[in-house]
């Protein structure tokens, strides 16, 4: 499944407060633990010392009764403590009696700890000796008090730890969730204004300038996939206009010349020669599909597939031959400069050559020489058709490879040329890895494109 | 010349049914893969024409089982204008293929060569009414005089002549003369008719070579009431 930023945050926020709570805790607590056992430590010092002088007041065995009292009378006043007086004299001691094992944890010196039937904690000792007096012989002082009340607020404050550690932690979750809405609000506008996009409003864009640096980025990167959607929509919306009312003029011949045709009995002569007529047309339109379909074909990318190495003004000849009657009747000479060799597909570059060729001779006048260029360049070969003539203005030598683009519009009803030839020369460059380009100067204009080397 | 047909869409299969018959084949047609592959392996045939879209099983498929038996020359018919399509179809076996929407001269010209390929050697002197052609010596006589003729004008009358009476498009024309295999927007094909009628019919009769409307070019001697403009 997946989690929401705010929601993967928030848990990361608790894991962290967690992580962060738990060590603070462990730390407490162990800090409390050391301070608790010095304090009793303390106290357990403290009341031997207390507790000394009565046993050191006292040297015989009437005394002794004396100290036992005063011993009694001290537990019962506080029934923490507990005392005990060991010695190798059976007659001077004193407390319950104790297992070998209790004798063993209390220890001989220092502190210990023994565990008495009836309490559930057991008692921290502190052990020293009482040296002779007198008749009395050197004893063992042992001065026990209960840790309970110890244990018991250890274990509080423990429990309190943990509760805090995740309650922390739960209140972290809670608090990140909302922080990371509050910062993710950008983001939620943002996602609103991409909802609104649509292709009805191809020219709307993400706001920017109010956005945080890093969503701003993003956006920006956003927009420019928009601007680059919105050129290729609007070119194929032209696209389908354009094809739209190329095949309009065909097909609305056709079929008026047949209904025409068939309101009337007419004769095998006439039905004949609708159907010629007809076919003119309908081959024209195969041939505007066929160039479509091509174009599509390197509009999608598609790479010339069958390439071979070859030299380049060699299939420009062959170009030049197959138009050779063309230029007969155009009065035109036409004359080869240069030579490259590229890995082309033959096909594809004389069907370029030819559109180019084709496009020099409409425009060139009798008698004038159309030159064809082949250049070397680094990682390119440019081919480039020159002739003279009117020359072509500015604004259109820009437009010029567009489909369907026609410089003199009184041409566009030309049976022959269906605007066509030099989107296709563009595509045939683009299937090679080059472009195209046009240049128009006094008089010589110069069309031509490049294929990569 | 007995030829198959498989190919799904009615008025295609139609109108191919019909007009190869006009032009002397014995047609048989299949409407969908499986009857198409059954039918190609099952009779001979000396060309068949497949259709890539088949419903059933495809036409690559169908090409696919052929091959593995037999080696009948086969015209793949693609809708799509994609390389991929046609490349596919020359690797699997096909011997031509020829791109949706086509021209129905295209298609004969096409069947023509295939199964020409198969028939031998074809003479080298022509005779048609008064005009005489000789391949090999590149020579063309009309009525005992010698035409001068370039050697495109020479190409162009030659392919016409090989093919005495059938109609050849621009197309095929531009392709058998001057090998070239695309379409354009050029009107060498007229410009060369045009020159090579003003010196092989202007000055001569009967006229032979003959334009059909929309379709293309035609060397035959024809009624000259008949005649077209």
């Amino acid at each position: 499944m997946k989690l929401s930023i705010s929601k993967r945050l928030a848990a990361m926020f608790a894991v962290a407060s967690f992580v962060m709570l738990a060590v603070l805790s462990v730390a407490m607590h162990g800090l409390l633990k050391r301070e608790l056992e010095r304090h009793q430590s303390n106290e357990l010092q403290a009341r031997w010392t207390m507790y000394k002088p009565i046993i050191m007041r006292n040297d015989d065995v009437v005394h002794w009764q004396y100290v036992r009292t005063k011993f009694d009378n001290s537990i019962s006043e506080n029934n923490r403590v507990s005392l005990w007086v060991q010695s190798n004299d059976p007659r001077f001691l004193y407390g319950a009696s104790l297992t070998d094992e209790q004798r063993h944890t209390m220890g001989a010196h220092g502190f210990g700890q023994v565990m008495l039937p009836g309490h559930d904690a057991p008692l921290k000792t502190y052990s020293a000796e009482v040296e002779a007096h007198g008749e009395r012989p050197a004893v063992l002082l042992t001065v026990g008090i209960d840790s309970k009340p110890f244990v018991e607020t250890l274990r509080a404050f423990t429990v309190g730890l943990i509760a805090l550690t995740v309650v922390g932690a739960l209140g972290a979750a809670g608090l990140g969730y909302y922080i990371a809405r509050v910062g993710m609000r950008p983001l939620d506008r943002l996602s609103g204004e991409a909802r609104g996009l649509s292709p009805g409003h191809l020219s709307r864009r993400l706001q920017t300038d109010t956005l945080a640096p890093e969503l701003s980025e993003l956006a920006d990167s956003f927009n420019g996939a928009l601007s680059r959607l919105e050129t290729a929509y609007q070119q194929l919306e032209a696209f389908n206009a354009d094809v739209a009312h190329e095949l309009r003029t065909p097909l609305g011949n056709l079929i008026g010349q047949t209904q025409v045709t068939l309101s009337r009995e007419r004769s095998p002569t006439e039905l004949k020669e609708a159907l010629h007529s007809n076919l003119e047309d309908l081959e024209r339109l195969r041939a505007i599909v066929n160039d479509m379909l091509f174009l599509a074909r390197a509009d999608r990318g598609e790479r010339a597939p069958n390439r071979v190495e070859v030299s380049i003004a060699q299939e420009v000849s062959h170009a030049v031959e197959y138009l050779e009657f063309i230029f007969e009747e155009a009065g035109v000479k036409v004359r080869i400069e240069g030579d490259a060799q590229a890995s082309i597909e033959t096909s594809l570059f004389r069907r370029a050559v030819t559109n180019l060729l084709q496009n020099a001779v409409q425009h060139a006048p009798r008698g004038a020489e159309i030159v064809v260029f082949v250049l070397q360049q680094p990682g390119a070969i440019r081919v480039s058709v020159q002739n003279t003539g009117s020359g072509i203005a500015r604004e259109h030598l820009s437009r010029l490879f567009d489909r369907f683009y026609r410089v003199d519009s009184s041409r566009s009803g030309s049976r022959e040329n269906h605007g066509l030839g030099l989107a296709i020369v563009r595509a045939v460059a683009t299937m090679h890895g080059g472009t195209v380009f046009a240049e128009s100067e006094s008089g010589a204009t110069t069309i031509g494109f490049t294929v990569a080397a | 010349m007995k030829v198959l047909i498989v190919e799904d869409e009615p008025k295609t299969a139609d109108y191919l049914e019909r007009g190869l018959r006009e032009q002397g084949y014995v047609v048989d047609v299949a409407r969908d893969g499986l009857d198409g592959k059954h039918m190609a392996l099952e009779y001979e045939y000396d060309v068949i024409v497949l259709d890539v879209m088949l419903p059933g099983t495809d036409g690559f498929s169908v090409l696919h089982a052929l091959r593995e038996h037999r080696q009948t020359p086969v015209i793949m018919l693609t809708a799509r204008d994609r390389v991929d399509d046609r490349v596919r179809g020359l690797r699997e076996g096909a011997d031509d293929y020829l791109v949706k929407p086509f021209s129905f001269l295209e298609l004969v010209a096409r069947l023509q060569a295939l199964t020409r390929r198969s028939r031998g050697q074809e003479a080298m002197q022509l005779r048609i009414a008064d005009l005489q052609i000789d391949l090999l010596a590149r020579k063309a006589w009309r009525n005992g005089q010698r035409l001068d003729l370039t050697a495109k004008e020479f190409a162009l009358l030659a392919a016409l002549a090989r093919r005495k009476g059938e109609i050849l498009s621009k197309t095929t024309i531009a392709e058998l003369v001057w090998d070239v295999n695309f379409d354009s927007d050029t009107n060498v094909v007229e410009v060369a008719v045009k020159r090579l009628r003003s010196k092989l019919d202007d000055p001569f009769k009967p006229t032979l070579l003959h334009t059909v409307r929309g379709m293309g070019y035609v060397l035959e001697v024809r009624d000259e009431q008949s005649e077209d403009a």
